[in-house]
């Protein structure tokens, strides 16, 4: 080996460095936690017996009955069927021991940004009907072409409005997120297949689940590089010319691997016919919880029409 | 731009999920065609691939941080069918094995994401990239252009979608059953902030990975350059389509408008229907009757008739507009690059 | 296994290879493959060994000469046609040096059955060759598992598994061990020792010359110009240092013994040259242009 320059032999003078700033590192921290917990929920592998009985029911029936019910909560008005929805939810979820640190993020965040968002809402100005809470009162007027109102106020039509809101996007992100959390994605695919779903789509949602693990751990190699590199900000303009670089990259794994793939497919005797496994039978216990969620389903919309 | 589960009523949702069901199997015919079926994992790893492009996060001024959507760059490397299916799997990942909701709404999501956007991001990258080499100027502003445009079409139908929730679904007492919030209020939300920053974001992702990717290898075959992008006479076609779709919506609004002043959008009771078309299936009798059950008929909005009216007009006006002045941007844009090629040449 | 014990597999006959755009990447290589073999293909990175096995397995085709398969030469129409097709891709399986590329179904069980089922045969047959072939490799625990969650070890022998499942009479093996730790390696030349004592023919690419006496009965060097430059047993090969001098796979090496300094020739062995990990993607593989 050629002699090492001055500044790599040992106890050369570092050179001064910029100060360490925590703000580099909030953004590449978040995005490599979401990366991380991604990666995670992919890999994850399958759950020792007897956790919840949820959980090893079939998946093609859990498909069915969270989409049923997650439709039929959109078709719900009053609040006490949207509350009796979200307590449902969460029951099974309880049930099922969907473990607190998923289930926690999802039903505070929902919430909290749907009633963000929905604040404007509870005002007259959005939803009309009489002031309840009066927040402010002006002589009126205009301003360009929009006419200022004369009074905004929270009225009991708004609050309805944005609580049937909040409830009901709630209710359904608890829905989706019981679905996903007792049963794994692969056993999800194998649901879909049964359905009626061309075997092709299903062969190819299943191959972007698989590579997506392969990609989201490249795209987290590039962060973590940059992260152990980082110091200082760099700026809007550089970051995005940083991400861009990164997707470029990821994009050219994701070619190379799409033609390996393909080998490795075309070497294991596929000729573009796609054939899969035919998934296992129906059970009772499937059926029953089908029925048990139409049966909830149906339960709700009537108690709904007799509300209204 | 991710519309959650709850904000679209079923009389949206269910027209999206319809009108995604032939685009899904026509893109999967057209890639059945264009491209060999062997190539089936060039599908998954882009769709894939599209679901890591959002995870990557830039900051945007004012503390906050955004992600690209990457529907765009997909459509400039693989062709808009390639995106059509890729970005709506990767929807369809996100929605169903993550549980990040949305599984009602994906039916709108993928339109807006996965159609309205690759295909707008497309046509104006198309007409400004002309044919010029894979690693030139003008093609890295045509894709920076195709990703702010496709991303504000997306925008601008994502609010109409939420926008139109108060017309078309009250309950009895007249008040919003999803979304409340207006076109005049739906539309320009979602507009300014893709028009003034997430549409940027866009644009510089789509451009710099594409100048990046032409840097780093320089044998890429972008989508237009191989069999798998539209003929000129294709992409003239589309164009007109996409004209006429744009002429064609404000007025299925003011049909709304129009007959919405006695029954909302969707609800046409089967005394109506028949009076429209003329007669009425035998079989529609027993099905209204079961369609009616979950579905009440929601109370007109009553006094609210004018604004509706006048909602309709406000969006035909803006959509006008907008497609106006995003056809004069892309028509100036490709003057101005032609007439520097020509320089160039002369030079 | 089917088949005559030293009848030829393989015949190569003076090809040449070049990806598109690219240069010439094979350049006049002929051998023969027989019956119950044991192969190894050597060389510098580069070389071409790997490119050989892709069209030994018909998914290249060499520009000039040809390569045939039990007397039938392989081109992509004959590839296309039954019962030919099917039956080569049954009786040839490739061991992809890229275990993740190689793995691309949801679960082991579906990995294992995809071979079988796009062979056509009934779901009962199928389940019955995974059960079989996941107990001979003792991995039935890993039967309902992702694959992105398994260990380079475990990935490695799943593809095999989903290989053997097909009942096989001819394995190409690339780089198999690169990337194993040293337990997961003895426990792979295991099986392929076992798998040869039972006739299978193995022609195996790889640069790791300490593997050699394990894996091969007869090797053949390419060089970088990718020519084949030797052929013959181990043992010969291995002493013949001028000619591994010559194709870069060893290098002459200075180095300190007390207070004597010497030049002597040194076999730059790596056994884990990939020491990023299981899921590091190498791609030192020139990729196909279509």
């Amino acid at each position: 080996m050629a002699t090492l320059p001055e500044w790599l032999r040992p106890g050369a003078r570092p050179v001064s460095l910029l100060p360490q700033r925590a703000t580099a590192h909030r953004l590449l921290r978040r995005t490599l936690g979401a990366m991380g917990r991604s990666i995670s929920l992919l890999v994850r592998e399958p759950d020792g017996p007897g956790v919840g009985a949820l959980r090893t029911a079939d998946p093609r029936a859990k498909l069915l009955a969270a989409v049923g019910l997650i439709v039929a909560t959109t078709f719900l008005r009053g609040l006490l069927p949207l509350a009796a929805c979200l307590a449902l939810a969460l029951a099974l979820s309880a049930a099922a021991k969907v473990p607190g640190r998923r289930l926690l993020p999802v039903m505070i965040a929902v919430p909290l940004a749907s009633t963000a968002l929905l604040l404007p809402a509870t005002l007259n100005i959005v939803s009309g009907g009489p002031p309840l809470l009066v927040l402010w009162r002006s002589a009126g007027g205009a301003f360009g072409p929009w006419r200022l109102p004369e009074v905004v106020a929270v009225t009991a039509d708004g609050l309805l409005v944005a609580g049937r809101m909040v409830l009901r996007t709630t209710a359904c992100a608890a829905l989706a997120l019981l679905l996903a959390a007792t049963t794994r994605p692969q056993r999800l695919l194998g649901g879909l297949r049964s359905l009626g779903v061309p075997q092709a789509f299903v062969m190819v949602l299943a191959m972007a689940e698989r590579y997506l693990a392969v990609l989201l751990r490249s795209a987290q190699e590039l962060h973590l590089a940059r992260l152990a590199r980082s110091v200082a900000p760099i700026g809007v303009r550089r970051e995005e010319a940083w991400a861009a670089a990164g997707v470029g990259a990821v994009f050219r794994r994701t070619r190379s691997l799409a033609d390996a793939v393909t080998l490795a497919m075309v070497s294991r005797g596929f000729t573009g016919e796609v054939r899969l496994l035919r998934p296992a039978c129906w059970r009772r216990t499937d059926w029953l919880l089908v029925a048990a969620a139409a049966a909830v389903a149906a339960g709700l919309l009537i108690l709904d029409r007799r509300l209204a | 731009m991710h519309i959650p589960d709850g904000y679209l009523g079923p009389q949206t949702y269910l027209p999206a999920w319809g009108v995604m069901a032939p685009l899904w199997s026509w893109a999967s015919a057209r890639l059945k065609r264009t491209l060999s079926v062997r190539r089936l994992p060039m599908m998954a790893l882009a769709a894939a691939f599209t679901f890591v492009v959002m995870m990557f996060n830039v900051p945007l001024p004012g503390g906050t941080s955004g992600h690209a959507v990457g529907s765009v760059l997909v459509a400039v490397l693989l062709g808009p069918w390639a995106a059509v299916v890729a970005v709506s799997l990767a929807l369809a990942v996100q929605a169903l094995l993550f549980g990040d909701g949305g599984i009602t709404a994906l039916g709108a999501n993928c339109l807006t994401m996965a159609v309205v956007m690759p295909f707008a991001g497309w046509w104006t990258y198309r007409l400004l990239a002309g044919s010029s080499p894979a690693g030139s100027r003008r093609r890295w502003v045509a894709a920076a252009a195709g990703g702010y445009v496709g991303v504000n079409a997306a925008a601008l139908v994502t609010g109409v979608l939420l926008g139109i929730q108060p017309l078309i679904a009250r309950d009895p007492s007249g008040r919003p059953l999803y979304c409340p919030f207006g076109l005049g209020v739906a539309v320009p939300a979602m507009a300014v902030s893709h028009l003034l920053v997430i549409g940027f974001v866009e644009a510089a992702v789509t451009a710099l990975a594409l100048a990046y990717l032409a840097r780093t290898e320089p044998g890429l075959a972008l989508a237009d350059q191989t069999a798998e992008g539209p003929s000129s006479r294709g992409l003239r076609r589309l164009g007109l389509s996409v004209a006429a779709l744009a002429l064609l919506s404000p007025l299925s609004l003011v049909l709304v408008a129009r007959f919405g002043g006695g029954t909302a959008w969707g609800e046409w009771s089967a005394g109506e229907l028949s009076r429209l078309t003329g007669y009425l299936p035998s079989g529609f009798q027993r099905l209204s009757s079961l369609w009616r059950a979950p579905l009440p008929d929601y109370g007109p909005p009553g006094a609210e008739g004018v604004s509706v009216v006048a909602q309709g007009v406000w969006y035909v006006v803006s959509a006008a507009l907008g497609v106006a002045a995003i056809g004069a941007a892309v028509l100036v844009l490709r003057r101005l690059f032609t007439r520097k090629e020509r320089d160039g040449h002369a030079a | 296994m089917s088949g005559s014990q030293g009848e030829t597999v393989f015949a190569v006959e003076a090809v040449r290879f070049a990806y598109a755009g690219q240069p010439l990447c094979l350049d006049g290589v002929s051998f023969d493959v027989r019956r119950g073999e044991r192969l190894a293909l050597v060389g510098a990175n580069g070389s071409g060994k790997s490119t050989l096995l892709h069209l030994l397995n018909g998914l290249f085709f060499p520009g000039e000469g040809r390569i045939a398969y039990l007397g039938s030469p392989l081109t992509e129409a004959v590839l296309d046609a039954a019962p030919f097709g099917p039956r080569f891709r049954q009786e040839v399986g490739f061991l992809f040096q890229n275990s993740d590329a190689q793995l691309f179904c949801p679960t082991v069980e579906d990995e294992l059955a995809f071979g079988p089922l796009q062979m056509g045969w009934t779901q009962a047959e199928v389940f019955r060759r995974i059960e079989d072939t996941l107990a001979l490799l003792e991995i039935s625990r890993l039967r309902g598992r992702f694959p992105a969650g398994l260990s380079a070890g475990e990935k490695k022998r799943v593809a095999l598994a989903s290989l053997l499942v097909l009942a096989p009479s001819v394995l190409l093996l690339d780089e198999p061990t690169a990337g194993l730790d040293p337990r997961s390696q003895s426990l792979l030349l295991e099986i392929l020792e076992a798998l040869h004592t039972r006739g299978l023919t193995l022609v195996t690419a790889t640069h790791d010359l300490t593997l050699l006496p394990h894996l091969a009965d007869r090797v053949l060097v390419l060089s970088e110009e990718h020519r084949l430059v030797a052929d013959g047993e181990p043992e010969p090969v291995l002493a013949d240092t001028e000619m591994l001098l010559a194709v870069n796979l060893i290098h002459a090496h200075s180095h300190r013994h007390g207070r004597l300094v010497h030049t002597h020739p040194h076999q730059h062995v790596v056994a884990h040259e990939h020491v990023h990990g299981h899921h590091h993607e190498h791609e030192d593989q020139a990729e196909p242009k279509k």
